[in-house]
């Protein structure tokens, strides 16, 4: 019932629709504010026709009026009328307010950090945290409340599809809670302007019925999968020599860093860094050349592998599924 | 465009003690906007203050029940500025637009103008109490 | 205007101007010598013209130079976003570009161009022949010229900020390096500091420089306007000034304000911040408002409706402006009641901004059938653009909402829609309306018909689309944007809209900067308004108004009869300049009686000097040339010594004059009914709110932190800041009796307790820093003890300005500069020591006394 009269809004513009709109909403929170923006507009549209065309005509108008008149327009346009709408949209937006806070009935399981630039999850399966980078999943129907924080500078985590944002800033734990309605990928948004990659600190969020996402949690929880031919064995030595294990982690293996992103199923995401689609490609360019996909990454440019190594590790990284 | 009239009598104010400018303070208009402005740091400042150290599902009874006194004696206080604008509005015959060079005209203005801010300070109180009727928590 | 009005009334002993012109050589012989008193310096020394009309156009010309570099900035900053994945400039230089484009727009435009065009009109709609303190302006606009010339410049050797014009740390402090951020903040610093100074020009002018007769009640609404926004600078800026020197302090010297980790809090700069930027906000529009106001009621042909209601408006706006500031915090994590309080307040401020846009209409309704000349033209696109505006505003003002277009282009478009609209347009619209009194020719009605039209459709083409584009998920500040999001055509639409919008300011500069050698001059009062500015001749002269009207309406040039004439032949106040001394009238604030003939000072280039000097000091210390710095410093209190020392507060030949029509003034006036006095409260009122703002830090800190002061933290102990305390009370004291005793003209005394209050002051800075010291305090452990020292140091830098003040009285009574009937001086200072002995109460119970009772 509830989603018929939801669908209707963005079919009033057909170029809402997108996988970073806030208004094509796909959780609770964006429905309920999509709503209120449509009513927002519509009302505002007509007080604006009304004050324009009053405008128009004082200016243009003939005949003048008398000095009672205008002072009753003064009082009943200026003064009444505005203090009696603004005070209902007041209490609307203020009614509106616990449930946008509620972080729903469980305790968060989700702690979300944003470091410059991407995205960091952990997540609480049982008594361990897995941890996973730049792709979210989220149930479906279920209201799933986030910790946001911050080890360097402020970003602001966005997933307008599903919902409003809020900033992860150093020495605060925030929180946001999201409740998807609707099955799908929505890419989020870095929103408070953090250096100079802001504009490519994005993510995705997917939102599975609860038993997809389960199964997925708990293959995320998993160590990572063995290489399976000769060349990913290579990769998997190579990407130790070169100490890329100093940053990043691969579960199971000797690479246990913790600066950079986790990269245990790093091949079941379905972007790289948040930006770019997750093939051999992408992979080698992040390897070679990260400043040009991010610029002022933190992660240093490996240009003195070869091609082939470069390939390999690529390889072996594609494979952690 | 009327000129001076020279025929018209010059004013003689009600009480011509109570319009000297010497008896005018300028400040009457900052008591409405400074009685808001406590209001407004009082209501927040409890209520940060409170949420900073309690816990993020805190209730806030206590601090609603402070706000509704606040907002209580605010509203007293700016109801009173505002009767005492209205007087002197209203004081002696006139009620035009206070555009005259008589000391009445001049009181009569800065009445009014106290009357009319005192309203829009009472706006600005009693939307900043709202959001306690709403808000039961600290989240 | 209308004939039903009731015939103008007036108090039974209202001056009347005089009755018989003086004889035609009599007035050629004040016309002489108006004339040789206010002339222009001509030559290279032209640039030592400290008089309004002068000042106020360099000043105006400047900020409309640094408005068209902040619109090509914009327009690169559209290049860049025409298409997705573009690279016509790097990430590097677009964050460079939009921390320029704000801040440039908002520190070097919006807020200097009020200031300035105030300057420039102000005294000539309040009849006055130049501001109180004409060296002031100048030294402010010079101050203007260098800073901004400065951060401007910073951008073509790649060492632009890149922060954003709201600079949040810790990005602001330990993400960026080089010297981009330090420009900004010592940069804008030096700028506000010229702006607080142009704001208490204004306020002093305002209150105390009316023509007799205008009463409260009968000021030009343009006029209000401005006093409520020169006291809202009073209010906002210094927070950010304080905020500034906390962040600059943490850059410099590592003293962690923001730093988590150890106390600091990067969200006390945001409350500082946006203390400052909301009220900002309305610091910027409501002076446009002012313009509309005026020049509403000259195209309606009728005084303003509900006059009172506007002036509500203005101050209602003014006040309630600054209960908003966390609207830009919504998405902060602050808890729910603190985002309902101040969403609230924003939702509250829509009424009294509404009000006056009815006024407005009413008023057009009330008055004939309106020319559609381009001012009107200006007004009334500006109404459509405000109000688009002002509705989203009134949306984003709710949380829910909020959360979704905070930080995104829906608050691009909101936020230019109110500043374009309700700032840029009426602004635009002024210069064609005023442009006559400046030169003396109009504009050309075509090119404004053809500026406005590209102006307002351009503008709409650029900004309606932003709404949509921020809803479908376009953040604010990316430098690119991927092509998935489907957001190329929308900005494409907005950058064609931006061009359009920039070519309707070519237009206008076009039509402003050509030649007008062969136009007639316009005629006088060219669109029959009714206020005094434009009783002037055109072209005008330098000696700013003929002699000073009295003033019995809202609208003399349509009420008053004879009101030019009477002005014209000399009829008024202050017909001449008998002795070439540039002269004025003060009068007091409530019922504008006039209580002083002020001598204001003539042209010089010791304020140039001046800001050189001042300027130095932030853009030596930019770069860490710390000797350089102090020497400049040095060089600038110097020179500002000595031109207060030879340009104010001199005692005058004779004790009154006569000023005309039977009155006789005072040429020497101290305390109160001084405008020094004023001004001077009025700076020390700015400086008590910078250190309030220090304070709030300190309780901020204490929400902030499990346990303030930390648990580890030194002790001051009593002994040491009660003793810096009373050292400085009794500093205060002395200074407070030697005004007595100058007063009661017994130097034996006055020379003694000066320099008793001189020893106290300098004793009390010493112990007062000593008492950190002593314990081992160190700033850069922790943000509690940067605190302490910060407000001590707060404190001894007062105290020692307040020694130099003091060798400052004792010399000029040494010089016979001053005596017991001329005292403004020692008057003054003892003002400034009233506010040092409440700095340093206040300070001492905060770090000596807090850490007891908390």
């Amino acid at each position: 019932m509830r989603n018929r009269a939801l669908t209707i809004a963005p079919l009033l513009f057909a170029g809402c629709e997108g996988v970073q709109s806030a208004l094509a909403p796909a959780g609770r929170d964006a429905e309920r504010i999509a709503n209120l923006f449509w009513a927002m507009v519509v009302g505002g549209g007509v007080v604006w026709l009304i004050v324009m065309a009053v405008a128009v005509y004082g200016a243009r108008a003939k005949h003048e009026h008398s000095e009672k008149l205008a002072g009753r327009f003064i009082l009943w346009g200026g003064v009444v009328f505005p203090t009696v709408t603004i005070t209902a949209l007041l209490i609307g937006g203020l009614a509106l307010l616990p449930p946008t806070l509620d972080l729903g009935p469980d305790e968060p399981r989700l702690a979300v950090v944003g470091e410059q630039f991407w995205w960091r999850a952990r997540y609480r399966q049982g008594d361990q945290w897995v941890e996973v980078a730049n792709e979210l999943h989220l149930p479906t129907g279920r209201r799933t409340a986030m910790t946001l924080e911050s080890p360097d500078v402020i970003h602001a985590f966005w997933v307008p599809s599903l919902g409003g944002k809020v900033d992860t800033i150093p020495g605060r734990t925030n929180h946001i809670a999201y409740e998807p309605t609707r099955a799908g990928t929505y890419r989020g948004a870095c929103t408070e302007y953090c250096g100079q990659a802001h504009a490519l600190m994005a993510f995705h969020v997917v939102a599975e019925e609860p038993a997809a996402f389960e199964t997925w949690l708990a293959h995320q929880a998993e160590p990572a999968t063995e290489p399976t031919d000769a060349e990913a064995t290579r990769g998997a030595a190579l990407f130790l020599e070169h100490g890329c294990g100093a940053c990043h982690a691969v579960r199971g293996t000797e690479a246990a860093g913790v600066i950079g992103p986790d990269l245990t199923h790093v091949g079941s995401r379905a972007h790289l860094g948040g930006v770019l689609p997750n093939d051999t490609a992408s992979l080698v360019r992040f390897i070679r050349e990260p400043e040009a996909i991010k610029p002022d990454v933190r992660m240093p440019a490996f240009t003195t592998l070869s091609d082939a190594e470069t390939a390999a590790i690529a390889h072996y990284l594609e494979g952690l599924r | 465009m009327s000129p001076v009239s020279q025929g018209a009598p010059p004013e003689t104010p009600r009480d011509p003690a109570s319009t000297a400018e010497t008896e005018e303070s300028l400040w009457w208009l900052a008591s409405a906007p400074l009685a808001w402005v406590l209001h407004l740091l009082a209501t927040y400042l409890t209520a940060a203050n409170y949420c900073a150290k309690a816990a993020e599902d805190a209730s806030l009874t206590g601090v609603r029940l402070a706000i509704a006194g606040y907002t209580a004696v605010a509203l007293l206080a700016l109801v009173l500025l505002a009767r005492r604008g209205w007087r002197r509005h209203r004081a002696g015959e006139s009620l035009g637009p206070h555009d005259f060079d008589t000391r009445a005209d001049r009181h009569r203005f800065l009445g009014f103008t106290l009357f009319l801010l005192s309203g829009a300070a009472i706006l600005g109180v009693a939307f900043a109490a709202l959001p306690a009727v709403f808000m039961e928590t600290c989240r | 205007m209308s004939d039903e009005r009731e015939p103008r009334r007036r108090e039974a002993d209202d001056v009347e101007p005089l009755a018989e012109a003086p004889s035609k050589e009599v007035r050629e012989a004040q016309e002489e010598r108006l004339r040789a008193t206010w002339k222009t310096p001509e030559g290279w020394r032209y640039w030592s013209a400290v008089n309004n009309s002068e000042v106020g156009l360099w000043y105006t010309s400047l900020c409309l130079i640094f408005l068209f570099f902040g619109g090509v900035l914009a327009l690169v900053m559209r290049i860049q976003l025409a298409q997705p994945g573009s690279d016509f400039v790097t990430a590097d230089q677009f964050d460079q570009l939009f921390t320029m484009h704000g801040s440039v727009m908002m520190f070097l435009f919006a807020v200097p161009v009020f200031e300035a065009f105030s300057i420039m009109v102000l005294p000539e709609m309040l009849g006055a022949r130049d501001l109180p303190f004409p060296r002031l302006s100048a030294f402010g606009f010079w101050c203007f010229a260098i800073g901004g010339v400065f951060f401007c410049g910073s951008i073509f050797f790649d060492m632009g900020p890149r922060g954003g014009w709201f600079m949040y740390p810790p990005l602001t402090t330990d993400y960026l390096g080089g010297y981009g951020p330090d420009i900004w903040l010592l940069g804008l610093s030096f700028i506000e500091v010229a702006s607080i100074a142009a704001a208490v020009e204004l306020l002093v002018g305002i209150l105390k420089t009316r023509p007799p007769g205008m009463r409260i009640n009968l000021i030009p609404l343009y006029a209000w306007y401005i006093l409520v926004v020169a006291v809202m600078i009073l209010f906002a800026f210094p927070p950010l000034i304080a905020g500034d020197v906390l962040l600059e302090m943490e850059r410099l010297l590592d003293w962690p304000f923001f730093d988590p980790a150890r106390g600091g809090d990067p969200l006390l700069w945001q409350h500082l911040f946006w203390i400052f930027g909301h009220p900002e906000v309305y610091i910027v529009f409501l002076p446009s408002v002012a313009l509309v106001a005026i020049m509403v009621p000259t195209f309606a042909k009728t005084p303003m409706v509900g006059y009172s209601w506007v002036v509500l408006a203005a101050l209602g706006t003014g006040f309630l402006s600054f209960g908003l500031w966390v609207h830009h915090m919504f998405t902060t994590g602050l808890p729910g009641i603190s985002l309902g309080i101040f969403s609230a307040a924003s939702e509250s401020i829509a009424v009294p901004t509404g009000v006056q846009i009815f006024c407005f209409i009413a008023t057009l309704m009330v008055g004939k059938k309106a020319e559609l000349r381009v001012p009107l033209l200006f007004v009334l696109g500006g109404f459509s653009t405000f109000v688009i505006g002002g509705l989203t505003g009134v949306m984003v003002a709710l949380v829910p909402f909020d959360m979704q277009a905070h930080d995104t282009y829906f608050v691009v478009g909101h936020l230019h829609s109110v500043l374009i609209g309700g700032t840029i347009f009426p602004i635009v619209g002024a210069v064609y309306y005023f442009f006559p009194l400046v030169g003396g020719k109009q504009l050309s009605e075509k090119l404004g018909r053809l500026a406005f039209w590209l102006m307002f459709i351009g503008f709409n083409i650029t900004f309606v689309p932003m709404h949509l584009t921020g809803l479908l998920g376009m953040p604010r500040r990316v430098f690119t944007y991927p092509e998935e999001l489907g957001l190329g055509t929308l900005n494409l639409v907005s950058t064609v809209g931006s061009f359009v919008l920039a070519s309707g300011f070519l237009v206008f500069a076009i039509d402003v900067l050509r030649r007008k050698k062969n136009q007639p001059y316009s005629e006088r009062n060219p669109w029959g308004a009714g206020t005094i500015e434009w009783s002037a001749p055109m072209p005008d002269e330098a000696w700013g108004i003929r002699s000073i009207p009295e003033i019995d309406s809202r609208y003399p040039l349509w009420d008053q009869p004879n009101f030019v004439r009477d002005i014209d032949e000399g009829r008024f106040y202050l017909p001449d300049a008998e002795e070439e001394l540039r002269e004025t009238l003060v009068t007091s604030p409530i019922d504008a009686k006039p209580v002083q003939c002020l001598r204001v000072a003539g042209p010089t280039f010791k304020t140039h000097l001046a800001a050189l000097g001042v300027g130095g000091v932030f853009i030596f210390t930019t770069f860490h040339w710390y000797w350089p710095a102090l020497a400049s410093g040095v060089f600038g209190l110097v020179m500002i010594l000595n031109w207060l020392w030879t340009g104010t507060a001199p005692i005058p030949e004779k004790k009154e004059k006569h000023v005309g029509l039977g009155l006789t003034l005072p040429l020497y006036v101290s305390g109160p009914g001084a405008v020094g006095w004023w001004a001077m409260m009025i700076t020390m009122l700015a400086d008590l709110v910078a250190f309030m703002a220090l304070v709030f830090g300190y309780f901020f800190y204490w929400t902030a932190n499990d346990t303030w002061p930390p648990t580890d933290a030194e002790d001051l102990g009593l002994l040491w800041p009660l003793g810096g305390l009373g050292l400085g009370l009794l500093a205060w004291t002395a200074t407070a009796m030697a005004r007595r005793f100058n007063r009661a003209d017994r130097p034996g005394l006055f020379y003694p307790a000066l320099a008793l209050g001189a020893l106290a002051a300098l004793a009390s800075g010493v112990v007062l820093l000593w008492a950190p010291w002593r314990v081992g305090m160190d700033p850069t452990r922790h943000a509690y003890p940067a605190m302490v020292w910060l407000l001590l140091i707060w404190c001894a830098i007062h105290l020692a300005v307040g020694v130099i003040m003091q060798g400052y009285c004792f010399a000029r009574r040494a010089a016979k500069r001053m005596d017991a009937e001329h005292d403004a001086d020692i008057v003054n200072v003892t003002l400034y020591w009233h506010f040092v002995a409440l700095t340093l109460l206040v300070t001492v119970a905060a770090v000596a006394g807090f850490p007891k009772v908390s």
